[in-house]
């Protein structure tokens, strides 16, 4: 009887260590996740904020996306086999033009949600590579956005953006490797070009 | 005595790790170099991003299906769905949760084919919530009481839960994205569907097409969207299409 008592106690205080232990790592842990949060509040601020002049806002927007992103690692996975292939003029001018692509888009997308409340639900670490999970809550639906991050250094940057389950970065490559198995670097680059134009034109007249 | 409780300990954190927010996974680390040159060890780390490949073999067809759509969504489907902007939000949000409501046995059909019982009765206890107290379904009351959210559950996942291949990309008139599985998939749950029943032909037409239109106004301009940034909408719609249905498979 008295074993078992002192049994219990063991338990419970072993239980709570345990648990103080977990607390603290999650702690230590939720880097990621703030890393994450302060940028997407950026952007959304930066988008809500109607008063500032299209040109600087679209400045501001770089500023706060181009050091949370890793374009250079989605560069290289997005075009696969095809990176060895290329040139490194060719591989500089893809990871410029991708990078110019990809900023524009990821605004396109997050923009439909300005006046939406975005919830940051949790993360997954695993290793050197996290998972933040967001929910964007419109009033017809809760659309879930993952935020695939990996650590370089003190900072966790996006290699991806999961939306309703698609991996942005998964379906470009497949996207642009048909594109330069059909045409060639040359052919994607214009259309990627002509797609860079688009954008600059639609965001001066609007 | 002592080592019981260790153990059990240790068991504790077995357990508990791999669950909710846990901490490194000994066998991922390093996959990614944290300084120095990017070269190219990053296949392996990116490998659970294998691309998907999608069986096209009827692409021309399929790219003059898609250029239909596309016009049929600009000159008909999209004009309708911006007239009912109209309507306030919120009534459009209670018209959708209505048809979601009257959808519910399709879903709950499809759970209990897979054996997910849970998912099962949690859309039973949704269906009977939200009928009654959320007044004929028109509100989410399960949801927003309960705090239970609608999981989508149709025959083509069913069908992919048991290992049925998707075969082909198929892109239909009207409908969109497809394949010969979701094809079949859509046969199956409108036996499902307790509407066919109590409608008649035009009527579930009617219905059907009140739906879509009111889902429709509710969007934020999606393949507006799509259009606008990429390079190339059709490919991006087909893979897309084909990593969501997976993803809904395999949850």
């Amino acid at each position: 009887m008295r074993n078992g008592l002192r049994f219990q106690k063991f338990c419970i205080q072993f239980t709570v260590a345990a648990l103080l232990v977990m607390a603290a790592g999650n702690t230590m842990a939720a880097e990621p996740l703030t890393q994450v949060r302060s940028t997407v509040d950026e952007v959304l601020t930066l988008l809500r904020n109607k008063s500032l002049p299209h040109e600087e806002r679209r400045q501001q927007l770089t500023a706060v996306i181009r050091p949370a992103f890793d374009f250079e690692i989605m560069s290289q996975w997005v075009l696969g086999p095809n990176w060895r292939k290329a040139s490194p003029a060719e591989r500089q001018r893809f990871i410029d033009l991708f990078t110019d692509l990809l900023e524009a888009t990821y605004i396109g997308k997050i923009e439909a949600y300005t006046d939406e409340r975005v919830e940051f639900t949790g993360q997954k670490l695993e290793g050197e590579r996290a998972e933040v999970e967001t929910l964007v809550k419109t009033a017809s639906a809760d659309i879930p956005i993952r935020y695939k991050v990996f650590r370089r250094g003190e900072r966790w940057l996006v290699y991806d953006v999961v939306i309703e389950e698609v991996s942005l970065v998964r379906n470009y490559r497949n996207t642009y490797g048909e594109i330069v198995r059909k045409e060639g670097f040359p052919g994607l680059f214009a259309r990627m070009e002509e797609k860079i134009r688009e954008f600059k034109a639609s965001k001066a007249a609007s | 005595m002592r080592g019981t409780a260790t153990s059990l300990v240790l068991l504790l954190f077995l357990l508990i790790l791999p669950g909710g927010l846990a901490v490194a996974a000994p066998d991922s680390a390093g996959d990614l170099p944290v300084t120095g040159e990017a070269t190219f060890p990053f296949e392996e780390a990116f490998a659970e991003e294998a691309p998907l490949k999608v069986w096209d073999p009827i692409e021309p067809v399929n790219r003059g299906i898609f250029w239909f759509n596309d016009k049929l969504y600009f000159y008909l489907l999209k004009p309708v769905a911006r007239g009912l902007r109209v309507v306030p939000e919120p009534a459009r949000v209670s018209v959708g949760n209505f048809f979601d409501n009257l959808a519910a046995p399709v879903r709950f059909a499809n759970k209990l084919l897979q054996f997910k019982l849970n998912d099962a009765s949690d859309e039973l206890a949704r269906f009977v919530f939200n009928s009654t107290f959320g007044i004929a379904g028109l509100f989410d009351i399960a949801k927003e009481q309960g705090g239970v959210s609608r999981k989508e559950e149709d025959f083509g996942q069913t069908l992919g839960h048991y290992g049925t291949g998707a075969g082909f990309y198929l892109v239909l008139p009207l409908f969109g994205p497809s394949n010969p599985r979701d094809v079949v998939g859509r046969v199956g749950d409108y036996f499902l569907d307790p509407l066919p029943y109590a409608l008649n032909n035009w009527e579930l037409i009617g219905a059907r097409a009140v739906d879509k239109e009111n889902d429709l106004s509710l969007d934020k301009d999606t393949y507006e969207g799509i259009k606008r940034d990429e390079l190339d909408p059709y490919l991006f719609i087909r893979d897309a299409y084909a990593q969501r249905r997976q993803a809904q498979i395999n949850k």
